[in-house]
């Protein structure tokens, strides 16, 4: 949980490739512990990515999403020096975010 | 100017109560225009269809302007990486769901002007199932789906 999240942005020629890993256990609420006992549900709920401070991309997610959710996306009309922040919320409440700026691919 | 901006956006992405949220929270200064408008409850539907008539897609049509990369088998339903993409023209939400999975809507992503509309994320699959891809554009649904087979599991035990 502790650990960082992830985060990398280049671009080439204006468009922006960027990917981005939350370290989060994303449990779906179904699983049991050896114990029998259902380990309660915590996921991340909604993303949201942005660029030079406008959000661009929001996400809802479900409990379906993989355990440290790695996500690919694709910006245009963005040059080096771009700054891009990403924040996460999940069901319990508990937040992370981070920052990064795009480099020349 | 800004506040014309941030009124396409909201009126694109409808308004949210995510928003008062997260501004409240302090991560987001009063002003960005975040407005995550799901229906969360659409994540609680049990079957498909329930999902997808909570996401207002019922009515979807096929289209062909929608790629799917996924693996034909998935050794490991914990992680199933699967990459989407529209060519629809005006996409502003992509949405996939597991037809099988004890939850089937499993994400949805909204892009404004500047974002692509196409992502790579990983998913769980419980068992061999549809994958089924969701584009809205202009209130219109799109869809497009794809069997993807699983030797393992990835939900429950």
């Amino acid at each position: 949980m502790s650990d960082p999240i992830k985060f990398r942005a280049t671009v080439k020629g204006s468009t922006g490739e960027v990917r981005v890993l939350m370290p989060h256990p994303m449990e779906s609420g179904l699983r049991r512990a050896p114990s029998g006992q259902l380990i309660p549900a915590r996921h991340i709920t909604s993303v949201v990515l942005s660029l030079n401070g406008r959000p661009v991309i929001e996400g809802a997610l479900g409990s379906a999403v993989s355990a440290n959710p790695l996500f690919a996306f694709q910006l245009e009309g963005v040059k080096a020096g771009d700054q891009l922040a990403v924040a996460w919320q999940d069901n319990t409440g508990q937040r992370g975010n981070a920052e990064t700026v795009f480099s020349a691919a | 100017m800004k506040h014309v901006a941030r009124r396409h956006f909201l009126q694109v992405f409808g308004s949210g109560t995510a928003l008062s949220l997260l501004v409240g929270s302090g991560l987001l200064k009063p002003g960005m225009a975040l407005a995550v408008d799901f229906n969360r409850s659409a994540f609680e539907a049990k079957t498909a269809a329930d999902a997808l008539r909570l996401i207002g897609a019922a009515g979807a049509e096929t289209s062909p302007d929608i790629l799917i990369k996924a693996p034909e088998i998935a050794e490991n339903g914990a992680v199933v990486p699967i990459e989407v993409t529209s060519r629809i023209p005006g996409t502003t939400r992509l949405s996939v769901l597991v037809d099988k999975n004890p939850y089937p809507l499993a994400l949805q992503f909204n892009f404004a002007a500047g974002a692509t509309p196409t992502f790579q994320a990983k998913l769980k699959m419980a068992e061999t199932s549809r994958l089924r891809v969701v584009a809205s554009a202009a209130g219109r649904h799109y869809t497009l789906f794809r069997e993807v087979k699983v030797t393992v599991g990835g939900c429950g035990e």
